[in-house]
């Protein structure tokens, strides 16, 4: 205990030199734990589930998928066959088929577009990810919408990104007209209220009922002609699997059922989709992961290693007189260390917190591309800041401790006289 | 030139400081030496954190050397009306037969309109199960199915390494390993690679086939892949799992610094209804230059507004066009509007370089302080022999900014060593959509500039608050 009050007091002697290097292993503590964050976040949306796990059925070769509706029937039940034995079936579904239009079709500028999944209400809850494990309030407001959908076949759950880019309360109507191959699908929409899952902040629900419908309705004004999407109207379909074995047995149905031939589909967990959608980023995943994270970690200890060794050669006399006091050489290495340990953990455990606070309390996450939405801080920054500052301290610092155990008392007072 | 400006007004600030504060700097480089282990320690700090940047920066301005590569002045790109890009853009037939034929298209050599008609596709390969580890599962290639590719590499003025040919006329060719039937049945797919897919396609190589390969680097002319499948060959073979569709290149673009890098191009007819495309997507026209492009694109959208507004469209020199709904784009323009990545990466550098330098300047300070609180005596000596306050702000503020300076240009030296390299990303305009790119990135004068820059200002910051405090102290005091 006395030792560790002398590390404290030690620590506390210098302020200056403290403060400045806890407040620099703060920054740059910060900087790896958001870049740890968002790959964390990367990680675990990538990493295969073993039970409970979603899989995606798209088209086998083209981006962006486009299937016909009768595609629903088959693959709602993962394309079993009920005289075959041993055939699965999934323990839920859900279609999704986009929509674009733009609140101006003059004005074709990201801030008009409204980017909407048509969808069966009912599936919102049960399988969007994200929104099938909300609890208390967050829960009843998505049951609030999802009954409010089903009620009015016009309303529009929207991204809170997306009110705020309308510049439209929740209440009002919205005119939107198709753009690209969604031209001369326009519609008319109420706004219900905004989904409560950060992940979702740039998109927008509507019911599938009201596109198919429109859709269904476009040759009676149009001599006849089918609109481009009224064929391939389906873009993608979830399907909820008990676990692995489950999906597996479901993507060997779905690959050799000879109904979801034209066009052949795919069946992928969800992990391995957004994977390959990564795969885009995988250099710049890489840059994060290998170069910027260790780059600000090699310098974090070199901050901290030019502290400590500056340190060392201020106090030798000190140490020589704790050696003469009866200090054994180990004694005055754990002491630097506990110096160095302490500072660095302690200013990487106040770092993580604040960060942790910051970017989910104050900014509300850090936004990421396309559907991710935003990443938060996961809990687990508490330790990683402590851990951080710890172990860039403690490399930072064997060095100087080193040499404070080498401190020859004969030398030092020599000096001295 | 801003950063340029910026590093001129530096160098003349330390040269000025050099010459009228007259510091003793000599004392300040023997200092340096002497106590070298904090000055390496706080040099290479600088050395890491402005390599960081460079490498950062140079990402930033390899997407924005591929953005303003792309493209050819006097080209306008030919959309559907409302579709902002390529993938999702299906354009009218007979729209792309009346704008061919304006007056304002030029006409190549052989007296054809330069026109390219092109299906833009992003299609799904899942990569061969041998390849080497580490390589994804599938990616997402970009195929562009054209009619003509010599016309086509003409509009867009791209050229084929030596070695390569465009693919012939059919677009296909003969498997020589499958035999009698088959061969004719499931013939093999010309393809035209960009260099950069071509590398990116190499890395799949097992080391076994790439033990036996043409070029190790990239895939070359001859080699072959496999991409998609054949619907019909379930009938042909009687049922079963579809036959792959395998591609052989017959040339390598010169595409570098271009989206077209990243691109693969094939006979549009025999490529579209492989992938569910069948209407064009994209219509690349020639005019005489920047200036014809603009007002050719200005008359093609206008004629779309007058014509859903029942007007008769205005004449553009010598010729009329009846009814269009497309939406035209200078192509430099378009390309060039793919900056929203660029500048969301921009953003996201500025803000950790901002972090990670206020890490740097507190870590600066401390060695400063330190050194300023180990050489009090000495300050004191020197106030004594006549060196003015002024004097020692001055001399220790050159000592942080010379570390900082050899700190910086070795950063800028380690940092050096990222040009040239490749990564994959895609870019993305304001407008929605974007491609998926292999860009290179390039360290340029200006980055370097802003290396060294970063790293004065580090200095110049880091050293400024431990220098006052070198100038407020009293000889007498000091030397107590």
């Amino acid at each position: 205990m006395k030792f560790f009050l002398l590390i404290v007091k030690n620590v506390a002697r210098n302020p200056l030199r403290s403060v400045l290097t806890a407040l620099g292993s703060i920054v740059l503590v910060f900087v790896v734990t958001v870049v740890w964050s968002v790959l964390s976040f990367l990680n675990t949306v990538t990493t295969e589930k073993k039970e409970n796990l979603k899989a995606i059925v798209t088209d086998r070769w083209v981006i962006p998928s486009r299937l016909p509706s009768d595609y629903e029937r088959p693959l709602s039940e993962g394309a079993s066959n009920p005289e075959r034995r041993g055939d699965v079936k999934p323990l839920d579904y859900m279609t999704w088929q986009f929509y674009v239009g733009s609140l101006d079709p003059k004005k074709l500028a990201r801030e008009n577009f409204v980017i909407a999944v048509a969808m069966d209400a009912s599936k919102v809850t049960t399988m969007m990810e994200g929104l099938d494990s909300l609890t208390g309030e967050q829960e009843e407001e998505a049951e609030r919408l999802v009954a409010a959908m089903k009620q009015n076949r016009q309303g529009l759950v929207v991204g809170k990104n997306v009110l705020r880019n309308m510049n439209k309360r929740v209440g009002e109507r919205v005119k939107v007209s198709g753009i690209g191959n969604f031209k001369e699908l326009d519609f008319e929409f109420v706004i219900l209220g905004v989904i409560p899952e950060p992940r979702y902040d740039n998109i927008n629900v509507m019911n599938r009922e009201f596109l198919d419908e429109t859709l269904d309705a476009y040759p009676r004004t149009h001599n006849g002609r089918k609109h481009l999407m009224a064929d391939r109207r389906l873009n993608l379909v979830w399907l909820k699997l008990a676990d692995t074995a489950a999906f597996t047995q479901v993507a060997k149905q779905i690959d050799s059922a000879p109904q979801l031939r034209t066009p052949t589909v795919k069946c992928e967990t969800a992990a391995s989709s957004f994977g390959a959608f990564m795969e885009a980023f995988r250099d710049l995943i890489w840059g994060m992961r290998w170069l910027l994270a260790p780059g600000c970690l090699i310098s974090l200890s070199l901050v901290m290693a030019n502290a400590i060794s500056i340190n060392v050669r201020e106090r030798r006399l000190e140490l020589a007189v704790l050696k003469v006091l009866g200090y054994r050489p180990w004694q005055l290495l754990v002491l630097v260390l506990g110096e160095s340990l302490l500072l660095g953990a302690g200013a990487g455990l106040f770092s993580g917190g604040l960060t942790y606070a910051v970017v989910n309390w104050v900014l509300g996450g850090i936004p990421l591309l396309g559907f991710f939405g935003i990443c938060l801080v996961p809990a687990d920054a508490l330790w990683w800041g402590a851990a951080v500052g710890a172990a860039t301290s403690l490399a930072g610092s064997l060095l100087p401790a080193w040499s404070a155990r080498s401190v020859k008392v004969a030398d030092v007072f020599a000096k001295v006289a | 030139m801003v950063v340029w400006s910026l590093l001129g007004v530096g160098a003349l600030l330390v040269f000025a400081l050099l010459v009228i504060a007259k510091v003793p700097l000599a004392y300040n480089l023997r200092n340096l030496t002497v106590r070298w282990r904090t000055t390496v320690l706080t040099a290479l700090a600088f050395t890491l954190l402005t390599a960081l940047l460079v490498v950062m920066l140079a990402f930033v301005n390899g997407m924005k050397r591929l953005t303003t590569g792309s493209g050819q002045p006097g080209n306008v790109l030919v959309l559907a009306e409302g579709a902002t890009d390529e993938t999702f853009s299906n354009l009218n037939i007979a729209d792309l037969a009346e704008i061919e034929v304006q007056p304002d298209v030029v006409h190549a050599k052989d007296g054809r309109p330069m026109a390219s008609r092109e299906t833009y596709m992003v299609v799904n390969q899942p990569v061969p199960a041998d390849a080497p580890l580490g390589r994804p599962k599938r990616r997402f290639l970009q195929l562009r199915g054209v009619e003509d590719p010599l016309l086509t590499g003409e509009v867009h003025n791209l050229r084929l390494l030596p070695g390569g040919t465009w693919f012939s006329p059919s677009g296909a060719r003969l498997d020589p390993e499958a035999g009698g039937r088959t061969a004719s049945a499931h013939p093999m797919i010309e393809v035209v690679l960009g260099e950069g897919i071509a590398r990116e396609l190499g890395r799949d190589r097992s080391p076994e086939r790439l033990a036996s390969a043409r070029n190790p680097q990239r895939l070359d002319v001859g080699d072959v892949f496999v991409l998609g499948e054949d619907p019909q060959s379930m009938e042909a073979d009687g049922g079963g799992s579809p036959r792959a569709r395998k591609w052989i290149v017959v040339g390598i673009m010169d595409s570098a610094g271009s989206t077209f890098d990243s691109e693969l191009w094939a006979k549009q007819s025999l490529v579209a209804p492989i992938f569910g495309k069948d209407t064009f997507t994209s219509l690349v026209v020639r005019t005489r230059d920047d200036q014809a492009a603009r007002t050719f694109k200005d008359f093609l959208n206008n004629a779309g507004q007058e014509a859903e507004a029942g007007k008769e469209p205005g004449k553009p020199a010598g010729g009329g066009l009846k009814r269009t709904t497309v939406n035209a784009l200078v192509e430099k323009d378009y390309y060039e509007g793919m900056t929203e990545m660029t500048e969301v990466f921009l953003v996201a550098i500025i803000i950790v370089t901002v972090f990670i330098s206020i890490g740097g300047i507190f870590g600066v300070m401390n060695t400063m302080f330190a050194a300023i609180s180990q050489r009090i005596k000495d300050i004191g000596v020197l106030r004594l022999l006549g060196y003015s306050r002024r004097q020692i702000l001055v001399s220790f503020l050159l000592e942080s900014l010379v570390i900082a300076l050899v700190g910086g240009l070795l950063g800028c030296l380690l940092g050096t060593v990222a040009n040239g390299w490749t990564a994959t990303c895609v870019v993305t305009g304001h407008a929605g959509g974007g491609k998926l790119v292999v860009l290179k990135l390039v360290v340029d004068g200006p980055i370097l500039a802003v290396g060294v820059l970063l790293s004065l200002g580090l200095g110049l910051f880091g050293g400024l608050l431990p220098a006052l405090s070198a100038m407020r102290l009293k000889p007498l005091k000091a030397l107590r």
